[in-house]
């Protein structure tokens, strides 16, 4: 188990010596089930600290904000930033590090383990509480949810909360870390793509009808963009409004900057925007989750990616997070890489 | 009689091998399809997956992209990067529901002219029987 008193007591200690700017970390949500990213600088706030089966976000995200913020100022904070991550947020700090976006030298990291079982679906406990409200949730030893709501206790099967991407994680503890909470278990999954197999089991049209009835629904708030870890050009392609517009800028300069994408959300547009999206994540993705989560329209917008997740696996061998050092998804090649549909 | 349904094609030929193919079909005065409007890039492996979404999006029914037979890259290795990107723009094609078969990737070199001929006279009989793509064109 792991033991937040320790967790509390590191990141104490971190705050107390001066050796971390500031944490990254959870803290109490305020309706029940959910934690909340909590930022703390001073070494009283470290009680505040959580570890429940609610905090499935990924805070490896709010580097990206630490390192716009730190290009800002003019004398920066050379400390590093402490962060506690779990076995998939750990990944993100891997690619992060691979595309050399972060030094090592800039995170501390708190790793913590799943150990058996991972972080919850709010929307599956939702149902599950039938519109009564949590005041506490967590994990008993037996891969069963504890929930406390004010009529007593209840206890859940963890198979009937645990978020998806949990079910289908291949890592269940932190691959880069500075300090380690929690057990190292080993665990197995032999259904890493199943839901990746559900639709592709669907003929063309059925594919088709799936995705257009879930694209349609899109009203491209870039919800899944802000929130993604990966997500961090200072342009996107989607949108032109960092395109510098200054007294000087010719209307005929702005006519003909290039438009790939329109931003109204009829379908043609918005499925351009998912595929990029997605095409963008290859060999990128570590699949936390969060777009999909943070959807508010529910789009399934985790099957894209964890589709070119497998296809990486399974053409190229390619595995996402797991070392610094390798070179990215497409920026590499090897001689016998798949040619059969080159004519 | 209503006419018969001609597909457009976008080809994306790379500078040093596809394009000189292409030229020699047409300087050698080989017949091929009218129905393929080529834009020659440096390399195949510039193709950005946003250029083939792209020309689909503004009207394309068919898309090639053509660059050098592996180890003939002018860059060295740029049809390589290009052959793994494809890969991975043909396997989220199909998962979406697309039809894969509008959107190709050969390799001509520039001395087959006859290749790139036939290459196009294929597609265009692959394309004909799909009909127009309205998938993911713009609507106006």
């Amino acid at each position: 188990m792991v033991n937040l008193d320790d967790l509390k007591k590191e990141a104490l200690n971190l705050l107390k010596d001066e050796k971390v700017k500031y944490i990254i970390g959870y803290t109490e949500g305020s309706n029940g089930t959910s934690a909340a990213p909590a930022f703390i600088k001073n070494p009283e706030d470290t009680d505040k600290l959580v570890w429940n089966p609610g905090c499935f976000h990924n805070l490896t995200r709010f580097l990206r904000d630490e390192k716009k913020r730190k290009a800002r100022e003019k004398h920066p904070d050379e400390r590093p930033v402490g962060i506690v991550v779990k076995g998939c947020d750990s990944r993100a700090i891997n690619v992060l590090l691979q595309e050399k976006y972060i030094k090592r030298d800039d995170v501390f990291i708190l790793g913590v383990s799943c150990e058996s079982t991972g972080v919850i679906d709010e929307k599956k406990v939702a149902k599950k509480l039938k519109g009564k409200k949590a005041q506490k949730i967590e994990w008993d030893t037996n891969r069963n949810l504890v929930v406390t709501t004010e009529d007593g206790t209840t206890k859940i099967p963890a198979d009937e909360v645990l978020a998806e991407r949990c079910v289908e994680c291949p890592v269940h503890s932190p691959v880069v870390y500075d300090i380690f909470f929690g057990d190292k278990i080993k665990r197995t999954t032999d259904a890493q793509f199943k839901s990746v197999e559900k639709i592709e089991n669907l003929s063309q049209k059925e594919k088709w009808d799936f995705w257009k009835k879930q694209f349609d629904k899109c009203i491209r708030c870039y919800a899944c963009r802000s929130v993604c870890p990966m997500c961090y050009c200072d342009e996107c392609v989607v949108d032109t409004i960092s395109f510098a517009v200054t007294a000087d800028t010719t209307a005929e300069e702005k006519a003909q900057r290039i438009k790939w994408i329109e931003k109204s959300p009829t379908p043609s547009e918005t499925f351009i925007y998912h595929i990029i999206r997605a095409i963008h994540l290859a060999g990128r993705c570590i699949d936390c989750g969060e777009c999909e989560r943070v959807c508010p329209l529910d789009i399934p917008i985790r099957f894209l990616n964890k589709k070119l997740e497998k296809e990486a696996k399974s053409l190229f061998d390619y595995e996402v997070g797991f070392d610094p050092d390798q070179l990215s998804l497409v920026s590499s090649f090897k001689d016998e890489d798949p040619e059969d549909f080159i004519r | 009689m209503a006419e018969e349904f001609e597909p457009k094609i976008v080809a994306f030929l790379c500078k040093w091998c596809s394009s000189a193919g292409s030229d020699l079909a047409g300087v050698s005065r080989m017949q091929y399809p009218p129905n393929v409007v080529p834009i020659t890039v440096m390399c195949s492996g510039s193709v950005s997956p946003l250029y083939i979404l792209s020309a689909f999006n503004k009207g394309a029914d068919g898309v090639l992209v053509s660059g050098c037979h592996p180890g003939d890259c002018h860059y060295i290795k740029g049809n390589y990067y290009a052959r793994r990107r494809i890969a991975l723009v043909k396997e989220l094609m199909e998962y979406i529901g697309l039809e894969p078969d509008r959107f190709q990737m050969s390799w001509v070199s520039a001395a087959e002219g006859i290749k790139y001929t036939k290459i196009i006279k294929d597609f265009v009989n692959i394309l004909k029987p799909l009909g127009p793509q309205t998938n993911l064109r713009r609507s106006q």
